[in-house]
């Protein structure tokens, strides 16, 4: 029997020293890593000598999507390309809930968000903005049984006015902004906030164009849009870490470039004023 | 266990039960058929889990069937991990060292008492990141090649979603590794006093007694819960969609925003789980009559 008092104090030793040693190295780890997520180096750098570009992107139909083979694609989609060949780097693009997106992007999952990501002051105060490098703004549908005949955004202002959008969403904050006294519902899928209208359990919705126009269309029966005018105003730019000026400055000479030669127009004109990508959709 | 016949004696309540659970259920067909505007289109749905590749002339695997595989390799890895993690956890519980029965209590009360949603969360954002950093995986696997990259591929699923798939599956399993602790404990505590007291007599130390006699026997009484807890897993493991993980449930979700197909894929999507959970209970339950009750 090894089990006496010496025995004992020399294996308690033993393992206080593991313990020490494992504890150590954990923490040692985590401070260690803390200054690349700060960007020392520039990202961009950082992008070219791993040869991948890693975007974070959300779900939002037509900035970025699956098609019916599975594939992601969209606006946001083109642009990333044309971005990651220009670098002369891969893409890879890591789908993301938008709830966690900027979190995501903080923790070091992916280089940069390109997903629609406007440009809001809360947002601003976490991560750095590019330049714009597409402009939207948000529309309202309204529910043909529940809020027949408006003809002005006023009209929804009221307590007994259910309004539904997603969450996190500029759509959410311009409801909160412009209609303070109706009653927001949030959801996490732009596919819930419309399924919401059309089962009659909210009066409207807001969403970023051209998503109600395309709804009406579809829907003409159940929705319509109140208003033409574009709900508010929204500017989207690339989203990345900050204290990283070198890449900002790199992304925002590549979207005045890319605005200068048309190509940013171009495809914003595919994927928003036509519905040519229609047939990358299951029937 | 005594079988009694499903037909056996069919009392008034016994129907009266019958139509009122039929009245229910017509009654919310018809709700759906009359409240409800939308446009039922099931026709999208096998696409999602195979289409045929006109380019390549080949079958290939589309989102809900990635979804599934998905979810079914973190799972049996997560419980792998977990068993081991939750049975370290358990002796620990009863070593002879006080600080390792503080440390292995101070865990299970904690992730058993904090909502699997914020555990996730709190993992993911603050110990995720740093760890998969510092141990350089995503660029590792990124850069496999060849035969290396077939066995990754297989094991852990695509190579550039190779940090996704170990964050979700770290994560689950660090999350069940509490509950299997609970339950291999209790196994242990289950063994008679006096099996340690003769295994002692029997001039046997601490580890033999734990490996050679308690053990055995535990294994036996805890293999029921812990195939409870094992299926279980399986459902926590849509809790994952939410940090991004690429499984079943946030498949459905991609598939749903692209195609408004809101209850069509979701559906689909429990109806996948109830299949995987259920035929996993049903082989508990084989597994359970098997191996008998022998002993109780």
């Amino acid at each position: 029997m090894t089990n006496g008092p010496l025995g004992k104090n020399q294996m308690f030793n033993r393992r206080s020293l593991l313990a020490a040693a494992l504890a150590g190295a954990t923490l040692g780890g985590i401070t260690a890593s803390t200054p690349a997520l700060a960007q020392t180096e520039s990202l961009v750098d950082e992008v070219v000598e791993r040869g991948v570009l890693r975007v974070g992107v959300g779900n939002f139909v037509p900035w970025v999507f699956r098609s019916k083979t599975g594939e992601i694609i969209g606006f946001e989609v083109d642009v990333a390309t044309r971005l990651a060949e220009d670098m002369g780097v891969e893409v890879e693009f890591v789908p993301t809930v938008w709830d966690g997106m900027i979190p995501a992007l903080l923790a070091g999952n992916f280089d940069v968000i390109i997903s629609g990501m406007s440009l809001r002051p809360d947002r601003m105060l976490r991560v750095n903005f590019t330049l714009p490098y597409a402009s939207s703004g948000n529309m309202l549908g309204a529910s043909v049984a529940r809020m027949p005949g408006e003809t002005s955004i006023e009209a929804f202002n009221s307590r007994d006015v259910t309004i539904a959008a997603v969450r996190g969403s500029t759509a959410a904050s311009a409801v909160q902004a412009q209609l303070p006294d109706a009653r927001l519902i949030q959801f996490d899928a732009e596919a819930d906030v419309l399924q919401e209208v059309l089962n009659g359990n909210a009066d409207a919705y807001v969403a970023a164009v051209p998503k109600p126009g395309t709804d009406a269309a579809t829907f003409p029966e159940q929705i319509y849009l109140p208003v033409r005018e574009t709900f508010q105003g929204t500017l989207e730019g690339f989203a990345i870490r900050k204290g990283d000026p070198d890449s900002l400055n790199y992304f925002n000479g590549w979207i005045l470039m890319n605005e200068a030669n048309g190509f940013l127009q171009e495809r914003w004109q595919y994927w928003f004023t036509t519905r040519d990508w229609a047939d990358q959709l299951p029937g | 266990m005594l079988q009694k016949p499903v037909l056996g004696r069919l009392t008034v309540l016994d129907l009266v039960l019958v139509v009122l659970l039929l009245a229910a259920a017509l009654w919310v067909w018809w709700r759906v058929e009359t409240r409800l505007v939308y446009n039922w289109n099931w026709g999208i749905i096998p696409g999602y889990f195979l289409f045929f590749d006109e380019e390549t002339g080949r079958w290939q695997s589309n989102l809900l069937l990635q979804g599934l595989v998905t979810t079914l390799r973190m799972t049996l890895w997560a419980s792998l991990l977990a068993l081991v993690v939750g049975t370290l956890l358990a002796i620990a519980r009863i070593s002879a060292w006080p600080s390792l029965r503080w440390l292995s209590r101070t865990y299970v009360e904690l992730v058993r008492n904090i909502p699997p949603l914020i555990f996730i969360f709190i993992f993911y954002f603050f110990l995720s990141g740093p760890i998969t950093e510092l141990l350089g995986i995503a660029d590792w696997a990124r850069g496999l090649e060849g035969w290396q990259r077939s066995v990754v591929t297989v094991l852990f699923g695509p190579t550039n979603l190779f940090a996704n798939f170990i964050t979700g599956t770290i994560c689950l399993a660090l999350f069940e590794a509490a509950y299997v602790a609970e339950i291999v404990r209790a196994g242990i505590d289950n063994i008679a006093k006096g099996q340690w007291e003769a295994s002692k007599a029997l001039g046997l130390n601490r580890r033999q007694t734990l490996r050679l006699v308690i053990l055995p026997q535990a294994v036996r009484r805890i293999l029921p819960p812990l195939t409870g807890q094992l299926i279980s897993l399986v459902k926590d493991s849509s809790i994952v969609s939410l940090i991004s993980v690429q499984e079943l449930t946030f498949s459905g979700q991609q598939i749903s925003v692209a195609t408004r197909k809101v209850f069509e894929i979701w559906l689909t999507v429990a109806a996948l789980y109830f299949v995987v959970c259920f035929a996993l209970s049903l082989l508990s339950r084989h597994l359970e009559r098997r191996f008998g009750r022998a002993g109780h």
